[in-house]
């Protein structure tokens, strides 16, 4: 699983005398566990902002029923009954969820509890995704690429799937990017073009291709933000004022080409892996004002850099790297 | 509001953490050749306390005012350390890698805790006693500067991954049991793993058949290599042995520096 390449990972030995307690000196970790450990930091994180003292309260309960309208009786029905059961007990449930990700989080970070926590986590964040983010609002018409559209928790499943840990030594060199590893390259692409397809797809339905649609998204995420991200915030939406059309238009298309570049030859492929980097941190930080967090109330960061953790997973390697597998990979 | 008994939880494991610091600073002292960095060990000490006093009011110990004294000279001393590696090393590149910077990320984010949360405290009781306990702020909802908040949060849960990811790097003899005298052994060929020890040589073991660079023994039989240092003295007792073997664990320091900073970064979430 863990690269340890003896040129990093060595480090700086420490000399007799040195003044320091026994300690280990890092072993370098390779692209791929560094991926996995930005995950763990999100987890990590997830589980810290879940116990928050709104999370205790009805509040929480009351934001998880309101995922529900709009969808269908079959998806709502089983979110409004998880909200009754938090409702009646916040303070046990709220505790589990908190513990639940914490865990999640150390252990995608501790090396020998990786793939039950991966596994765990795909577990988790599908029932997430259903009974607290009502599918991300794909099925209600609410879902927008701007609001963390197709729900950012589904995206930790994604990640964990294309994250998982697998030898590659029974492969001819290396694979193209890392998210090929565990599913191949070509299921990881068909992910890949079905994600950024379907953002591109919401970006222009109705709801958000009216003239104040995005506006109105952007302007109400300033309340409660620091000045800077309220600043932020009223500058794209006095941009975006009237031009709503226009402007999902164009988030339309470069969603597109991102959703399609990784097909194309290298140079393009990774041009798109950069626009989606950007695009996705643009998202989070002015459309998602990085999660909510300095709001507080925040359960995650939202979907913007979980956007971009994946597309740094499908950065695709050159093709002399391809041809000198690092032999320290087969310890994987 | 959190429930106090999360607090609570948190607010023991701090004081655990403290416990365990001073424990090794103990130790080290009547090992003189397992001086552990005592700097570190104090700072955990002194952070421990400090947060078990915020998460719980009724661990308080010293006035916020002291606690702000006490952590800037906290700060200062690791800056310095920090200043000296990359002196010693060579380049602000290895500060990343440095052994001082969590700990001077630490310091700082104390003092931020204590100050922004006893001004936001202040402001919104005009001359109050300052903080009641994390139980009391957490209802708040105003931080001065909570982008610096959310800042030393994403430090502090990144830390705690690496440092986790750091800790199960290395295959230790023995599998789940405390590592014997000889400490590491490699995690797979041509994996490195150093490991120093205060006042004594480091362990560096090459794989692929390559020799130990240096070996450090802890304390107990063992294979010592000729780098190694002269054996201490046997404590009194097997179970002292034992114990003082068990605070000088590696883990023991990067476990308590995973859970300070877990711990750090819930304090920085429930008051942003």
């Amino acid at each position: 699983m863990v690269s340890n390449n003896p040129a990093v990972a060595s480090g700086p030995l420490l000399r007799p005398g040195t003044s320091a307690a026994a300690r280990l000196v890092s072993v370098s970790p390779d692209t791929r566990r560094r991926l996995q450990l930005v995950l763990a930091a999100i987890w990590l994180l997830d589980g810290v902002l879940q116990y928050q003292s709104f999370m205790f309260s009805r509040g929480f309960s009351q934001m998880l029923a309101s995922v529900a309208p709009g969808n269908p009786a079959v998806i709502a029905d089983p979110i409004t009954w998880a909200a009754k059961i938090v409702a009646q007990h916040p303070v046990p449930t709220n505790a589990a969820f908190a513990t639940i990700q914490l865990l999640l989080g150390l252990g995608i970070a501790c090396r020998r509890t990786v793939r039950p926590a991966l596994a765990a986590s795909i577990v988790w964040a599908v029932a997430v995704w259903w009974f607290g983010e009502g599918l991300g609002g794909i099925l209600n018409g609410g879902a927008s690429p701007v609001n963390g559209a197709p729900g950012a928790v589904i995206i930790y499943a994604l990640l964990a799937v294309l994250l998982w840990p697998v030898a590659d030594g029974d492969r001819s060199g290396q694979p193209e990017f890392v998210a090929a590893r565990p599913v191949g390259a070509v299921a990881a692409k068909v992910l890949w073009l079905v994600l950024w397809g379907s953002l591109a797809y919401f970006a222009v339905i109705a709801a958000n291709r009216t003239a104040q649609g995005l506006h109105d998204m952007v302007a109400g995420m300033a309340s409660g933000e620091p000045g800077w991200v309220g600043a932020i915030n009223r500058g794209a939406a006095d941009t975006l004022a009237h031009h709503g059309l226009e402007a999902s238009i164009v988030l339309a298309i470069l969603l597109g080409a991102i959703a399609v570049g990784v097909f194309l030859p290298l140079p393009l492929s990774r041009a798109a892996v950069v626009l989606a980097v950007v695009i996705s941190l643009l998202i989070w930080v002015v459309g998602q004002d990085l999660g909510g967090i300095l709001a507080g109330g925040a359960t995650d960061p939202n979907s913007g850099l979980l956007l971009a953790l994946l597309a740094a997973a499908y950065w695709p390697a050159s093709a002399v790297a391809r041809r000198s597998p690092d032999p320290t990979e087969a310890q994987a | 509001m959190t429930p106090p008994w999360i607090l609570d939880l948190f607010a023991a494991i701090m004081l655990l953490v403290a416990g365990i610091s001073a424990g090794r600073l103990v130790v080290s002292r009547s090992r003189s050749n397992l001086a552990p960095d005592p700097d570190i060990d104090a700072a955990h000490v002194l952070m421990g306390v400090a947060m078990a006093g915020m998460l719980a009011s009724g661990l308080r110990t010293l006035p916020n005012g002291v606690w702000v004294g006490v952590f800037a000279v906290v700060t200062a001393w690791f800056a310095w350390r920090v200043a000296a590696e990359v002196r010693n090393t060579g380049g602000i590149s290895a500060v990343g890698a440095g052994h001082h910077v969590p700990h001077l990320i630490h310091g700082a984010a104390m003092i931020y805790m204590f100050v922004a949360v006893s001004g936001a405290a202040g402001s919104a009781s005009s001359g109050g006693p300052g903080m009641s306990g994390m139980g009391g702020m957490s209802g708040m909802g105003t931080l001065r500067l909570p982008t610096i908040g959310l800042v030393f949060v994403l430090l502090m849960v990144g830390w705690a991954v690496v440092d986790l990811d750091q800790l199960t790097a290395a295959r230790w003899r023995g599998q789940g049991s405390w590592p014997t005298a000889g400490g590491f052994v490699p995690a797979a060929p041509r994996q490195r793993i150093a490991l120093a020890a205060a006042g004594g040589p480091a362990l560096g073991i090459a794989g692929n058949g390559a020799a130990p660079e240096a070996a450090v023994n802890s304390a107990g039989a063992g294979k010592a290599s000729p780098a190694e240092p002269a054996a201490s003295a046997q404590p009194a007792g097997v179970a002292g042995a034992g114990a003082a073997r068990v605070l000088q664990d590696p883990r023991v320091t990067t476990g308590c520096r995973i859970a300070m900073s877990v711990t750090m970064a819930l304090m920085l979430v429930l008051v942003i």
